[in-house]
């Protein structure tokens, strides 16, 4: 197909202070991005850099951030992303570092690895839980999401679902 | 649009996952979510668009953690440290989100939305077997949805039935009787409806002219053949009780001057049927109801009680009967069926009695008949509707006074009533219907049936005789003229199903009949006309109708009956229930003027209701045209009679009809583009929708007062009339129509040139005082604000249409005459339309500079301009270019006074109007009507037609009174009666004769 191709970067922000992720938005991460590039790459790389990227995706829970720029130039781009220590938030500098955790082409592959990241992470977290409670909590977390996926393929097969989806947006 | 293509991306976007950040903006109530401990401080701002699909389960989870007031606090409110469950839930929601998107299909909404690229076919939505078999099922489903999304709205719940079904006799009916909820129906409705234009007008649906060309030949059956025409939808009032009651409460409604009333001897003994105009009760000559059509019945021996029938128009029947109550002083009304009047107080011993009381109500309320067979009782079939159908069953048709005895009744659609004209209409009567036979038998035994009843009596057996010789007697009579006017025959008669001939035949005199006739009873009846006692008939009877109209044979058995005969074609044996009483009523032919005297006669015929079409085929059978409401409009033009709504402006229901016509002509002229319509102000034409009667005769009184204060003609006791009427009259009052007898043959005699005066006296008629300016005075002074009816015949070329404007002749147009019969008439002057120069300028300063004010300064130039060609100029120099409006050889010398003070109070509000000023019409203020043109205006036509009598264009008008005996005293004596007409499209005057007719 004829379009105009993009590279998706999966990143994770990861800041020193866990709780400041709260404060984690598009805008700030994109003017974060912006200036790192701009520093690293001068002109050149902020004219690159304004030909079609964008923040995706933002998770202030998780921290997770989804990039997206043009594939012609997604290297020079991805190049300035180390370059990012801190994010200025309402006049406060918040002190982080980008972590990028997959490049892909399609919002949907993006995804997918990140299911899988994710599940690997809390599978991992499951033996160094401290305390009963914790465990608990987490074997709960992982059974959910893994349920789900569970229900989710059954909901594929069966297509009422489908069409019930379809009637409430006629009905909107 | 852009509704449109958010929700495309709405749809494709539904299970993408959105951020999930804190934001400042959003705030949610604590322990709001079913998770209940679980604080909610977690809260969603969605930067991309789209839903959150976003982890349902995770918020019923929970967040332990607090709540967030605002972005300021955040310091605080924000946890110093997180737990390994807080990360754990954080990462399974992502999880769960991200699952959601991946799993689920994005793109449209399609079906193969979800197929890989490459699986993808041309025109799968169309064809679901180009998808792959698993989609087959759900992308059948979405076709039909998308097929019933586009007829949603339209709600065909008829047309599932089949045309085969629809047209099945019962569903026919329901149908049937479904659409007679609104306008009523005559019984020959569906005869007409087939052959018919059919217009829906006060209330019922009436033919108005076949679908097939008949003009010509419909006129030549009434000169020469036989016309027919139902006429049921005329309303029949029934009043009963003691004459003197009856007639000192009618005689308040009607007046001597009119002509014959109620209690005229001829009519009141039954013999003849009358014709009279009703007024409102003492109002005369006052605020008029219309014309009505008037039947005694005859005298009977039993009882002291009289009955009358008075038939009237539809539109004025309400009217009429709310004044029949105040003058009868019946306001009591009498509960509607099945305990029917008191009237019939007579036999209901029948034992179809209870049977025809239900008959009589079921017909009445056939939305709830619709509403019971909806609910699933089939076993009652749908009745048809015989009367009225759109009357609910609990509207009183009867009334009945406290003080004394009179009873009224409201039979309309109770009685059928046909109209044959023509000469020969006696002789198609005499060859349908056949007067019934065989009256001795079963005498003895016991009959449900009437006639078998009827029989045993003696006397109305020897009644029935006499009244089947006089039927046997009109054979020989030549043509229905020759009957007198008005007289009555009741009859019994067999059905005329039985002797239908089998092709349709043309009814023709059987000279052989007339030679069998005896000579001298042949004169006696067309001298005096039916014997009284011929006149009853027991039509008048309630319960002989009733049971007549339920024991009717119905088409579909007579079928059968016929199928079954031993010899095929042969006659029916006659059926007990098959005789019929009816009514045969003479209609006058043309009484007034010389030429064609008592043209179009005939006869109507009264039926009971239930038997219209086993009559009117017979009688269409028989050779006579049918014509329709068109046709009756010829009828009494041609006969010089005032036709109901369109001929008595001073009515309610003539009012009415002229707002309807005025509606009708206005919304055909804006149909057409401006350029394309008649101009009617260059036309010098200011009313050419609507007649302002009430301004004409206003305008007329003001002209010939000024005119003999002013000219100084009369001599001192004139002066003294004129002083008198103007003290003991109100200035304003309605404009009446003159109806009075006297008066009207007085104005006849001295409209007619004096040649021909001399040649033919009036009969009957006093010698009138001869025309001068006294005797004109004196009855200008008695009727004021009148208008004349009159005829106008043109003399040469030239058709006058609706609204013409009938002028007076100045004296050079009579000059010209006198030298030149044939000459063409006058030109008037083309009118300059002075409103489009004023709509141009406004349109053109619209475009400029939209607030600035109209100046008037820049008017005086086109007034300039058309300051030769008339009186209408632009409103700035309005009073000085009246002075030269006025045609210099315009004899009469006008108002001018009157003329510029109308036209300048028209001028002042001329801006305003042109708001809703509709090119080519005179905006509302009218300037003087009357003298507006250079003829001055004496009235207008309501009827012009090219009359086939006469071969010219013949024209049937008002004109008021003042200004006719005005026009008439300027005349010389062998030119009275010469007046101009002219065509609201045309500028061209043509010469023509006005007679009054009297």
């Amino acid at each position: 197909m004829v379009r105009l191709k993009a590279r998706y970067l999966l990143c994770e922000v990861c800041m020193s202070e866990r709780s400041m992720l709260r404060l984690l938005e598009e805008k700030d991460i994109f003017q974060a991005v912006k200036t790192a590039v701009t520093t690293a790459h001068g002109q050149y790389g902020l004219a690159l850099f304004n030909i079609g990227s964008a923040v995706r995706y933002v998770n202030a829970y998780t921290g997770v951030v989804m990039l997206r720029f043009r594939k012609a130039h997604y290297q020079l781009l991805w190049s300035a992303l180390p370059f990012i220590t801190s994010i200025w938030k309402q006049g406060q500098r918040v002190p982080c570092f980008f972590n990028c955790i997959h490049v892909g082409g399609t919002i949907r592959t993006c995804q997918k690895f990140l299911i899988r990241y994710s599940r690997q992470q809390l599978f991992r977290m499951l033996p160094h839980c401290k305390t009963e409670a914790e465990k608990q909590q987490v074997r709960k977390a992982v059974l959910s999401c893994s349920l789900n996926q569970l229900r989710q393929d059954d909901d594929d097969d069966d297509n009422d679902d489908y069409d019930d989806d379809n009637d409430d947006d006629d009905g909107k | 649009m852009s509704g449109a293509k958010d929700r495309m991306r709405h749809k494709k976007m539904r299970n993408q996952p959105s951020n999930m950040t804190y934001s400042s903006s959003q705030e949610f109530p604590n322990g709001e979510g079913s998770g209940g401990s679980a604080g909610q401080g977690y809260s969603r701002s969605q930067h991309t668009k789209g839903p959150s699909g976003y982890g349902q389960s995770q918020q019923a989870s929970g967040w332990v953690r607090g709540r967030q007031d605002g972005p300021v606090p955040r310091d605080e409110v924000l946890p110093k440290y997180i737990t390994a469950s807080m990360f754990a839930k954080a990462r399974a929601a992502e999880v769960n989100s991200m699952l959601k998107a991946v799993s689920k299909t994005t793109g449209s909404s399609h079906v193969f939305g979800a197929l890989p690229k490459h699986m993808r076919r041309r025109a799968m939505s169309h064809n679901t077997k180009r998808l792959p078999r698993r989609l087959r099922e759900l992308a059948d489903r979405m076709l039909e949805k998308s097929h019933h999304a586009g007829q949603k709205e339209k709600k065909e719940q008829s047309k599932t039935k089949s045309r085969r079904a629809r047209r099945r006799h019962g569903n026919l009916l329901l149908e049937f009787n479904r659409r007679q909820r609104k306008n009523k129906w005559l019984e020959t409705h569906i005869w007409h409806a087939k052959r018919f234009h059919m217009l829906k007008k006060w209330g019922y649906c009436l033919g108005e002219r076949p679908t097939y060309k008949c003009y010509r030949a419909s006129y030549r059956a009434m000169s020469s053949g036989c016309l027919l025409q139902d006429m049921s939808y005329y309303c029949c009032l029934e009043l009963w009780g003691p004459e003197e009651q009856l007639m000192s409460a009618l005689s308040r409604l009607t007046s001597k001057d009119t002509g014959p009333t109620f209690a005229a001897v001829l009519c009141v003994s039954g013999q003849r049927e009358g014709n009279t105009l009703l007024y409102k009760a003492d109002q005369y000559p006052h605020q008029p109801m219309g014309p009505a059509q008037f039947l005694w019945r005859p005298r009977n021996a039993e009882s002291s009680l009289r009955q009358l029938w008075i038939w009237v128009h539809p539109t004025i029947k309400q009217e009429l009967l709310s004044e029949l109550q105040v003058v009868c002083q019946c306001f009591e009304a009498v509960s509607p069926p099945p305990s029917e009047t008191p009237v019939e107080a007579g036999p209901s011993d029948q034992p179809s009695a209870p049977a025809s009381s239900d008959l009589k109500s079921e017909p009445q309320h056939p939305g709830k008949k619709r509403k019971r067979e909806g609910d699933g009782k089939e076993d009652k079939p749908a009745k048809k509707i015989l009367g009225d159908g759109t009357r609910s069953p609990m509207t009183p048709v009867s009334w009945r006074s406290a003080e004394n005895d009179i009873v009224i009744n409201d039979l309309s659609m109770e009685i059928v009533r046909y109209r044959l004209i023509g000469p020969l209409s006696h002789a198609v009567l005499t060859e349908t219907l056949l007067p019934a036979t065989n009256t001795e038998i079963d005498i003895e035994s016991t009959s449900s049936f009437w006639w078998p009843q009827h029989c045993k009596n003696k006397d109305s057996m020897s009644l029935h005789k006499q009244q089947a010789d006089v039927f046997q007697l009109l054979k020989g009579v030549n043509s229905t003229s020759e009957l007198p006017a008005g007289c009555v025959l009741g009859l019994t008669v067999d059905d005329p199903r039985l002797t239908l001939p089998k092709k349709r035949v043309t009814a023709a005199l059987d000279l052989q009949a007339a030679q069998d006739v005896d000579e001298e009873q042949r004169r006696d009846l067309t001298l005096r006309g039916v014997p009284a006692p011929c006149a009853q008939t027991a039509l008048w009877d309630q319960d002989v109708r009733d049971n007549v109209t339920n024991n009717r044979v119905l088409e579909q058995e007579m079928n059968k009956m016929k199928r079954e005969l031993l010899v095929p074609g042969s006659r029916l044996p006659v059926f007990p229930q098959s005789r019929v009483p009816i009514l045969l009523v003479h209609q006058a032919g043309k009484q007034q003027g010389e030429e064609r005297r008592g043209w179009g006669s005939g006869w109507d015929l009264l039926l009971p209701k239930g038997w219209g079409m086993a009559f009117w085929v017979p009688l269409v059978y028989r050779g006579v045209r049918v014509g329709g409401l068109q046709m009756s409009l010829k009828h009494s033009q041609n006969k010089c009679l005032p036709h109901f709504p369109h001929e008595f402006p001073d009515c309610p229901a003539g009012v009415r009809f002229q707002e309807e016509q005025e509606v009708e002509l206005l919304n055909k002229f804006k149909r057409r583009p401006p350029a394309k319509r008649t101009n009617y102000i260059k036309h010098g034409c200011l009313a050419p929708f609507r007649c302002p009667w009430q301004r004409l005769t206003e305008e007329w009184e003001k002209i010939v007062k000024q005119d003999g204060e002013e000219g100084k003609l009369q001599s001192a006791e004139m002066e003294g009339v004129i002083s008198q009427s103007g003290e003991d009259t109100p200035p304003t009052s309605a404009f009446t129509v003159l109806r009075s007898r006297k008066v009207l043959r007085q104005l006849s005699v001295w409209s007619k040139p004096s040649s021909a005066r001399n040649s033919r006296v009036p009969r009957g008629c006093l010698p009138t005082p001869l025309l001068n300016t006294a005797s004109a005075m004196e009855l200008q002074a008695q009727w004021r604000h009148c208008l004349v009816w009159v005829r106008v015949c043109v003399l040469g070329k030239g058709l006058p249409t609706l609204h013409t404007m009938l002028c007076v002749p100045t004296a050079e147009d009579l000059q010209q005459l006198r030298k030149d019969p044939r000459s063409i008439g006058p030109k008037e002057p083309r009118h300059k339309d002075h409103l489009q120069h004023l709509l141009k300028r406004r349109s053109k300063r619209r475009k400029a500079s939209p607030q600035f004010p109209a100046s008037e300064k820049d008017e005086g130039t086109p007034a300039a301009v058309n300051k030769d060609s008339s009186s209408s100029s632009a409103p700035k120099d309005n009073q000085d270019s009246v002075v030269t409006s006025t045609h210099p050889n315009l004899s009469t010398s006008i108002s001018k006074g009157a003329e510029s003070a109308v036209e300048s109070s028209s001028a002042t509000d001329l801006s305003d109007s042109c708001k809703e000023y509709v090119r080519g019409l005179w905006p509302e203020p009218l300037p003087s009507v009357s003298s507006h043109c250079s003829r001055v205006t004496l009235g207008w036509v309501t009827q012009g037609d090219f009359s086939l009598a006469t071969g010219n264009g013949e024209a049937l008008g008002f004109v008021s009174l003042t200004g006719l005996l005005h026009m008439l005293l300027s005349q010389p004596a062998d030119q009275r009666g010469s007046v101009l007409v002219r065509n609201p499209t045309s500028l061209q005057y043509r010469y023509a004769r006005l007679h009054v007719e009297a």
